[in-house]
């Protein structure tokens, strides 16, 4: 009886702080949406939509974005996930400084980084003093620039990527799992691909998107490569159109919370941090 | 693993995508114009096939004191055409009727058009110039548009190449630079576009803004320290408040009062906060919100006033960049914007065409055109060094004049 | 770790280079697009604006009181968004873990979290513009409906507090997705055993559950303060110019149309980046004593 009331009385102010919580999120992304919704004069509609999705451009730049990342992901799970395994099984002593290393992006302010990138990256690669010029401007070509926006995403994301796969591989006796697969006879290759990753896979989710959130939210560093990402292209509406932008990040708000449930419904796996900037 | 990642980011593309072409988008690939167009077909007198107004511009009167752009060097076509792209900077569609003067060119010519960052500023503009020296891809700018003072310091600090078009002499003096460096290429006079459902009380001039009426309604289009709109607004109030091209201190105290009266929102004002009636006074250019009232659509109603004192005329002035990568798109480009077909395009995007005077005189300028274009005879325009002086004064002193009252206090 | 019966002899490479070899990719990765840029960074710091060595740059730092008090106000804001939204957002945390609501709100939280932490910018201030501006819904239907005026009572979006309230929007959230796993961790055993011995709720609370809980929570707390210091595009959206923070100075200095001194963008980032260092310190310092009670 102790018991059952105070599980009562728990349950009493969880609701309070879970009802208070829902009213503070949902209170202005519903004043978002009654914006967007009011486009036409003194009628309740979805022209704001109809114009946003009908504009060609967006569904370009989205799909560019989207492709971005996804390959921002691809790239931040080949480089971490066995630098993450390596690091755990063989090379402790290089935890500290990798730890340090995914944690800059979080220290040094985004907007330098990205100022920082354009400008060494705009200009040829050489030896300084000589005239010798070793790579030219990863800008002159689309290849070049597409390289060093994924490049920039990876670091942007860094740190959450890094957070995710080293907690998925906290929980996973990695040690056991490699002895065990090499007693089998398995290359590095064939570990670090069909044991390591499906066991950190709910975790990996969570960080792909949350790299995902962040590369087609980005704006900066779009901009200034002259990349047509969404970012730019929802900034500039929100310069000129007065319904469109509150329609497009209501439904990019939805759009993306749809996605993590059914990853989460999946996977069942846990949420990971994040930050907004 | 990972196959199963992909497989679920796909789906979430797909989810995505379906309800994207649900809502009826559907997506345009542009094929690149490959096609070349033969170079004869040019006089810019012509009315084009696209958008253009339907009223026909009198093909004959020409006085022999004009250099009529219908000569553009076939040459100079050819070259450009051979480049096959030109990079802008920094021109939202919606800004002076780019939308159309971009798609007219790119039809009109069959170059493509690399936009770069379409919400760049002015000092945006340079620094792109500046970082990509040595760069010949994409992200190099090949022409600017900046603000009356940038032309001259970009002069100054080389980046920018001289070039004179067609139609060179009909362009004002004091509105470009002698060496052909620089060259205006509209102008816009600051005003209040006020959202009438709001506020239905229209106000006719600065000191109108005063008023208790408007309170917490004012705002600015940019940030006064860094933005040109916002700077050039504090100048004109100062014409308005007692001030003169050579002093906007008065300026500053214009809307260090405004501040303290409650009447100015810190917010930097956007079209969507017009609409919601937060910001229902916007100072902005009177392009910018004659294109908002079009975009409105009626929803909400608007108005744009000219303040009957201080009127204040802003100039921005095209370049072409030191390290084009395609110096003849470039130059092409700017003869295409200096024809008249170039300036009354943008004069249907309400601003007013540098080469305005001639294009009155020589009669060239439909009715109904005319006709939507504010009165805005008055309006002063300043020198580069009283620009110069009144930039160094605004951005240094806002915070201390107009800003200093908000501290942190919880 | 579990210790396997059957252990295959672990095979030490003669050499340690052969092992720090595996993460070269990484390192060189980092050099090249982290390191490069913060060293472009330090040494544009003491730059002046016609590229020649000082340190005026850091003297104004200190010198210059709108820097000063610039710092001061993001170290403030931080601060106390990292306080509150640490202290409902562990709240919430609570709620939907130890506080027995229904598993399914669960997952929804904390989806909504992972997205709502990223919603920033332009759209963040809107939405509240919307909301509680001047002629926001709330604001309108409040005055209209209950004769509440909000702004005649003194009440201003556009302000300290507002700024605050707005930054919440994604220090819960952030706030849920570190406590969530923390409060995960805390053990049944520990929670019978209490019980067992006759120790009321309050008593669990406050002499087992919170100080195991403390370094995590503390350590959430110091990252929500790093979130709000380098916030950029919600505060530039919502106070243009009224509450100069660091990050729209910084912004001001780089990109500006006419203030135009990067170096002293640049020592600026450096202070911010000085001032994350410590507070990061302090995190992995936290994050030490806390994993110690959560294996």
């Amino acid at each position: 009886m102790n018991l059952l009331s105070r599980f009562r009385k728990f349950s009493f102010w969880s609701w309070v702080w879970f009802i208070l919580g829902a009213l503070y999120f949902l209170i202005p992304l519903y004043a978002t949406l009654r914006h967007s919704l009011r486009m036409e004069r003194d009628v309740i509609g979805f022209r704001a939509y109809e114009r946003a999705f009908a504009d060609p451009s967006f569904l370009e730049t989205f799909l560019l974005s989207n492709l971005l990342a996804v390959a921002t992901i691809i790239a931040s799970i080949i480089l971490i996930v066995p630098t993450a395994y390596w690091i755990r099984l063989r090379v402790p002593e290089a935890r500290r400084i990798t730890e340090f290393i995914t944690l800059l992006p979080f220290v040094v302010p985004a907007i330098i980084l990205v100022f920082g990138l354009i400008r060494i990256y705009s200009s040829p690669i050489g030896i300084p003093f000589t005239g010798i010029n070793l790579l030219q401007p990863l800008t002159t070509t689309k290849l070049g620039t597409y390289t060093l926006i994924v490049a920039g995403y990876m670091v942007l994301a860094m740190p959450y990527m890094y957070r995710s796969v080293d907690t998925g591989m906290r929980t996973v006796d990695i040690r056991t799992l490699t002895e065990a697969a090499q007693s089998l006879g398995a290359s590095w290759f064939v570990i670090v691909t069909q044991v390591i990753l499906p066991n950190i896979r709910s975790a990996l989710l969570s960080g792909a998107l949350l790299t995902f959130a962040i590369v087609v939210g980005e704006v900066t560093l779009a901009s200034f490569l002259g990349v047509d990402a969404f970012g730019p292209y929802l900034f500039l509406l929100g310069q000129h159109r007065a319904y469109e932008p509150a329609a497009l990040s209501f439904v990019t708000f939805l759009l993306t919370w749809f996605a993590m449930g059914l990853i989460q419904l999946v996977t069942g796996g846990q949420g990971q941090a994040a930050g907004a900037h | 693993m990972k196959n199963r990642k992909m497989l679920l980011n796909l789906m979430s593309l797909l989810v995505f995508a379906s309800l994207i072409a649900a809502c009826g988008g559907g997506a345009t690939t542009e094929a690149p114009v490959a096609t070349e167009m033969p170079a004869t077909e040019m006089p810019a007198t012509e009315a084009p096939a696209t958008e253009m107004p339907a009223t026909e511009m009198p093909a004959t009167e020409m006085p022999a004191t004009e250099a009529p752009s219908a000569e553009i060097d076939p040459e100079l076509v050819a070259a450009a055409q051979a480049e096959g792209t030109l990079t802008t900077i920094a021109l939202p569609h919606d800004w002076c009727n780019y939308g159309e003067v971009i798609e007219t060119f790119k039809s009109k010519y069959g170059l493509e058009v690399n936009e770069l960052n379409p919400d760049a500023g002015s000092g945006d503009e340079i620094e792109a110039i500046k970082a990509n020296k040595d760069n010949t891809g994409p992200q190099a700018p090949d022409v600017i548009d900046v603000g009356f003072a940038f032309g001259s310091s970009a002069k100054e600090e080389g980046l920018i190449q001289p070039y004179k078009v067609a139609t060179w002499d009909t362009i004002p003096d004091d509105a470009k630079d002698a060496e052909g460096y620089w060259y205006g290429d509209y102008y816009g006079v600051l005003s209040f576009l006020v959202n009438t459902d709001v506020q239905p009380d229209v106000p006719q001039d600065w000191a109108d803004l005063l008023d208790p009426k408007y309170n917490g309604q004012v705002a600015l289009s940019g940030d006064p320290r860094t933005s040109n709109q916002a700077i050039q607004s504090v100048f004109a109030a100062a014409l308005a408040n007692g001030g003169s091209l050579d002093d906007a201190q008065p300026g500053l105290d214009f809307f260090a009062e405004l501040n303290q009266a409650g009447n100015l929102v810190p917010l930097i004002a956007n079209n969507g906060l017009v609409a919601t009636g937060e910001t229902a006074v916007r100072i902005t250019w009177d392009y910018n919100g004659l294109a908002a009232i079009d975009s409105f659509e009626g929803n909400p109603a608007a108005e744009v006033v000219v303040p009957a004192s201080g009127r204040f005329a802003g100039v921005y002035v095209q370049a072409i960049s030191a390290y084009a990568p395609h110096p003849n798109a470039a130059k092409l480009w700017m003869e295409f914007l200096y024809s008249d077909e170039g300036q009354l395009l943008w004069m249907e995007g309400y601003c007013h065409p540098i080469r305005e005077a001639d294009l009155r005189e020589r009669g060239v300028i439909p009715e109904d055109l005319l006709a939507k274009l504010p009165d805005v005879s008055g309006a002063v325009f300043p020198t580069l060094e009283q620009l110069n002086a009144a930039s160094e004064l605004i951005t240094t002193q806002w915070d201390t004049v107009v800003g200093a009252d908000v501290q942190a206090a919880p | 770790m579990a210790q396997t019966s059957l252990r295959m002899p672990v095979i030490k490479t003669p050499s340690n280079l052969k092992n720090w070899l595996g993460v070269t990719p990484f390192f060189l990765f980092a050099i090249l697009f982290l390191a490069l840029p913060s060293i472009y960074l330090v040494q544009g710091s003491f730059l002046d604006q016609n590229d020649q060595f000082t340190f005026q740059n850091y003297k104004d730092l200190f010198t210059t009181p709108l820097i000063v008090d610039a710092f001061k106000l993001s170290i403030q804001i931080s601060a106390v968004t990292a306080i509150v939204g640490g202290i409902f957002g562990f709240l919430l945390a609570y709620a939907i873990t130890v506080g027995g609501l229904p598993r399914s709100l669960r997952s929804a939280l904390i989806t909504f979290s992972g997205v709502a932490s990223n919603f920033a910018g332009v759209p963040l201030a809107f939405a509240f513009i919307a909301t509680l501006g001047r002629r926001g819904f709330l604001t309108l239907l409040l005055k209209d409906t209950y004769g509440i005026d909000l702004y005649q009572s003194g009440f201003d979006l556009y302000s300290f507090a507002g700024l605050s309230a707005i930054y919440m929007f994604f220090q819960f959230p952030l706030m849920v997705l570190i406590m969530v796993p923390a409060l995960d961790g805390l053990k049944r055993e520990w929670r019978e055993a209490a019980e067992n011995l006759g120790a009321s709720n309050l008593q669990y609370w406050t002499r087992i559950a919170l100080p195991v809980l403390l370094p995590s929570i503390l350590g959430a707390m110091i990252l929500l303060f790093g979130n709000a210091f380098g916030a950029y595009a919600t505060a530039y959206a919502l106070t243009g110019g009224r509450l100069p923070i660091i990050t729209i100075q910084i912004g001001a200095q780089i990109r500006g149309d006419v203030l135009h001194n990067p170096g002293l963008g640049y020592a600026m980032a450096m202070g911010m980046v000085i001032i994350m260092a410590i507070s990061l310190a302090g995190y992995s310092w936290l994050q030490k004593i806390s994993e110690r009670w959560l294996r």
